[in-house]
C-alpha cells in the first residue's frame, strides 16, 4: 500500500496519458480525437504538477520564517503548467474550429470517410 | 550592439500589431512582414562576425543562468536566424502579389490573418533556435506549430482543412511527448536550463535518461518528418498555398531537425544514439525519394522530396564527426534555399495553369521562361549538380562518411547516392515536361499563361543568385559551418559558455 500512496499521482497521470493515446489512436470521430487531445494535455499537466509536489507542503514564501524550506512546494512546475494550459487551450480552439469547417465541407466527422488526400 | 532579444521581440510585436495597422489602411498588412524580416536579416548579418568571435549570452530578467531564461546566440543560432530571416523576407515579397490575388470577394480580414500567422511562425522559429532554455524552446516550438496548423487551413477549402486537422492531431501528440520529456528532466535535475541539464548528464545510460531522450526525439520528429512520423507532410505541404508550402518546407521542418540535434548532441551527448539517427535518416531518405518518384502532383512530389532531404540531413548529423555535422548543416542551407525556390517557382506555374498535375505543365517553359529556369536551378541544386550549392554540400557529406574509413559507412553512402539518383530521375522528369513536351498548337488556346509578376520574380532571382554564388565559392560558408558544427559537438564548451 505504501507504494500506491507514494506514487498514486504518477500512476494517475500516466493512466490519463495512456487513456488519451488509446482514444486518439482507436476512435475515428474527430471530436473524440480532440477529447483525447484534451485528456492528454490534462495528463501531462498533472505529471508536471506531480514532479514538484510535496505531501502536506506549504507555499514557497521565503519571507515567512515559520515555514520550513524543505516542505515548500516547487513553484516552477506550476508556472510551467499555466503556460502549458494556455498552449493546450490554443490547440483545442484551433482543432474545434477546424472540426466545424470540416463538418461544413463533408457533413461527417468520421475520419475514415474523409480521405480525399491520399498517399 | 543590437540586443539579440529584438530578433524575437520585433517580429512578435509586429505580428500582433497587424490588426491595428488594419485600422489605418487595409493595404499596409502585407508590407509588415517584409519590414520585420528585413530588420531581422540586417541584425543577424551584423551580428555574425561578433558571434563567431564570441557567442552572446543574453540573460533575461537580470538573473545569472541557470536561474533565468537565457538566449544563446552561438554560431548555430545566428546561422539559423539568418536563414529564417532571409527566406521569410523573400517569401513575404513574393506574397505581396500572390496572397489575396485569387478571389477578391473573400472576407477582408483574411489577408491580415495570413500575414499575422506568417510572422508568428517565423518568430517561433527564431525563438527556438536562439533560446537556451528547454521549456522556452517548447513554447516557441508550439507557437511555430500552432501557426503552421492555421496556415495550412488558410484557404478554408476541403483539402486544406482536412490535412490541417490531420496535421494538428499528429503535431499536438508530438508536442505532448516533448512536454512529458521535459517533465522527466525537470523531475530529475530540478532545472530547465539546457546547459545546466547537460552538465548533469554524461551520456544517457540509465532508463530515466533514455526515456526522455526517446520521448523528445519522437516529439520533435513529427515536425522534422522522420520517416514513420511524416504522414502529415505531403497533405499539409500540397494543400497549402505555395508561399506557405515554401515556408513550411524551408523553415518549419528544419526547426524540427535543429531541435532533435540540440537534444541529442547538446542536452544528452548521446554518442551511442548517432548510429540510430543515421539509420533513421537513411530510411527517411529512401522512403521519401521513392514516394516522390511515384507522384503526379508537383507539390506532393516536392513535399516528399523534402522528407527525403531531411533524411539526408539526419544521416549527415548521425555520422557524428565535425565534417559530417558541418556537411549536414550545409545540406540544410541547400535545402532551405533550393526548396523555397522550387515552391515559389511552382507557385505561379500552378496558378497560371490552374492544375498541380505534372502533365498539365507541359511546354510551359516557353511561356514562363524565368519561373521555369528558377525551377530547373532549384532542382539541379537539390540533386547536387555543380556549379550549384547542392554540389559542395553533398560532396561534404560523402567525404565525411568516407573519412570514417569503415565499410559500413561506405555501404551507407552508396545507399545515399542511390537515393540521389532517384531524386535526379523525378526532377528530370518534370524538367523534361516543362521544356521538351507539349504541342505548339496549344499556344493559341492558353494565351493567358504568362510570366509571373515582378514581385514574384525578384525573390526567385535573389535565391538563384545565392544558390550559384555559394555553389561556386563554398569557402565563404566554411568558417560559420565549422564553428556551428563544433558548437553541436563540443558540449563542454557550451556548458562553460553559459554557466561561467
Amino acid at each position: 500500500m505504501n507504494f500506491l500512496s507514494d506514487y498514486i499521482y504518477y500512476i494517475g497521470s500516466f493512466g490519463l496519458i495512456l487513456i488519451a493515446l488509446f482514444i486518439i489512436i482507436t476512435r475515428h470521430n474527430l471530436i473524440k480525437k480532440i477529447i483525447g487531445l484534451s485528456i492528454l494535455a490534462t495528463g501531462v499537466n498533472l505529471l508536471l504538477i506531480t514532479v514538484g509536489f510535496i505531501k502536506e507542503g506549504t507555499a514557497p514564501i521565503f519571507s515567512n520564517p515559520n515555514l520550513d524550506p524543505q516542505s515548500m512546494v516547487d513553484p516552477v512546475p506550476q508556472a510551467l503548467v499555466l503556460t502549458a494550459i494556455v498552449i493546450s487551450v490554443a490547440v483545442l480552439a484551433m482543432a474545434l474550429s477546424l472540426a466545424i469547417r470540416l463538418y461544413q465541407h463533408y457533413k461527417t466527422l468520421d475520419m475514415r470517410k474523409i480521405k480525399e488526400q491520399k498517399w | 550592439m543590437v540586443n539579440p532579444v529584438l530578433l524575437i521581440a520585433i517580429p512578435l510585436g509586429l505580428a500582433f500589431s497587424i490588426p491595428l495597422f488594419g485600422f489605418i489602411s487595409k493595404k499596409i498588412a502585407k508590407f509588415i512582414p517584409i519590414v520585420g524580416m528585413l530588420f531581422n536579416l540586417i541584425v543577424s548579418i551584423t551580428l555574425i562576425s561578433k558571434v563567431l568571435r564570441e557567442p552572446i549570452i543574453v540573460k533575461l530578467g537580470g538573473f545569472p543562468p541557470p536561474f533565468c531564461i537565457n538566449l544563446v546566440v552561438g554560431p548555430i543560432g545566428i546561422l539559423f536566424s539568418c536563414l529564417i530571416a532571409l527566406i521569410g523576407f523573400l517569401v513575404s515579397i513574393y506574397a505581396t502579389r500572390y496572397i489575396g490575388a485569387k478571389d477578391k470577394q473573400r472576407d477582408r480580414g483574411q489577408e491580415e490573418r495570413y500575414h499575422m500567422l506568417y510572422l508568428l511562425l517565423l518568430t517561433g522559429a527564431t525563438g527556438v533556435v536562439l533560446t537556451g532554455d528547454i521549456f522556452n524552446l517548447f513554447v516557441f516550438y508550439e507557437i511555430l506549430c500552432i501557426s503552421s496548423y492555421a496556415l495550412v487551413a488558410y484557404l478554408g477549402d476541403k483539402p486544406g482543412v482536412e490535412s490541417a486537422s490531420k496535421y494538428l492531431v499528429q503535431g499536438s501528440v508530438g508536442s505532448s511527448f516533448v512536454l512529458i520529456g521535459i517533465a522527466f528532466l525537470y523531475g530529475q535535475f530540478g532545472t530547465l536550463n539546457m546547459a545546466d541539464i547537460a552538465q548533469n548528464i554524461d551520456s544517457p545510460t540509465s532508463v530515466q535518461l533514455i526515456l526522455p531522450l526517446i520521448l523528445m526525439v519522437t516529439g520533435f520528429g513529427v515536425e522534422a518528418t522522420v520517416f514513420p512520423l511524416n504522414a502529415w507532410l505531403p497533405d499539409a505541404h500540397s494543400s497549402a498555398p505555395s508561399t506557405i508550402s515554401a515556408i513550411l518546407s524551408g523553415i518549419a521542418i528544419e526547426i524540427g531537425i535543429y531541435a532533435i540535434a540540440r537534444v541529442v548532441f547538446t542536452l544528452f551527448g548521446a554518442q551511442d544514439f548517432f548510429l540510430f539517427l543515421l539509420l533513421l535518416g537513411l530510411l527517411t531518405l529512401l522512403v521519401g525519394e521513392l514516394s516522390a518518384f511515384s507522384q503526379n502532383n508537383i507539390k506532393r512530389m516536392l513535399a516528399y522530396s523534402s522528407a527525403g532531404q531531411m533524411g539526408l540531413i539526419l544521416f549527415a548529423l548521425g555520422v557524428g564527426t565535425i565534417e559530417g555535422i558541418a556537411g549536414g548543416l550545409f545540406q540544410l542551407i541547400t535545402h532551405v534555399l533550393s526548396k523555397a525556390l522550387l515552391f515559389l517557382a511552382a507557385g505561379y506555374m500552378i496558378y497560371r495553369t490552374g492544375s498541380m498535375e505534372i502533365n498539365s505543365l507541359q511546354g510551359i517553359g516557353r511561356k514562363m521562361p524565368l519561373s521555369c529556369l528558377a525551377f530547373t536551378i532549384g532542382a539541379f541544386s537539390l540533386i547536387g549538380l555543380p556549379p550549384f550549392i547542392g554540389f559542395p554540400s553533398k560532396l561534404m557529406i560523402v567525404l565525411s562518411a568516407l573519412l570514417k574509413q569503415n565499410v559500413l559507412y561506405t555501404v551507407f553512402i552508396v545507399i545515399v547516392l542511390i537515393g540521389t539518383v532517384i531524386e535526379g530521375a523525378y526532377f528530370f522528369k518534370v524538367i523534361q515536361a516543362l521544356y521538351f513536351k507539349g504541342l505548339p498548337a496549344q499556344e493559341s488556346s492558353d494565351a493567358q499563361i504568362q510570366e509571373a509578376p515582378l514581385a514574384a520574380l525578384i525573390p526567385m532571382v535573389i535565391l538563384m543568385a545565392l544558390i550559384i554564388v555559394i555553389g561556386v565559392y563554398p569557402k565563404i560558408m566554411t568558417n560559420i559551418l565549422n564553428s556551428a558544427a563544433s558548437e553541436f559537438l563540443d558540449r563542454v564548451a557550451y556548458i562553460k559558455l553559459v554557466l561561467k
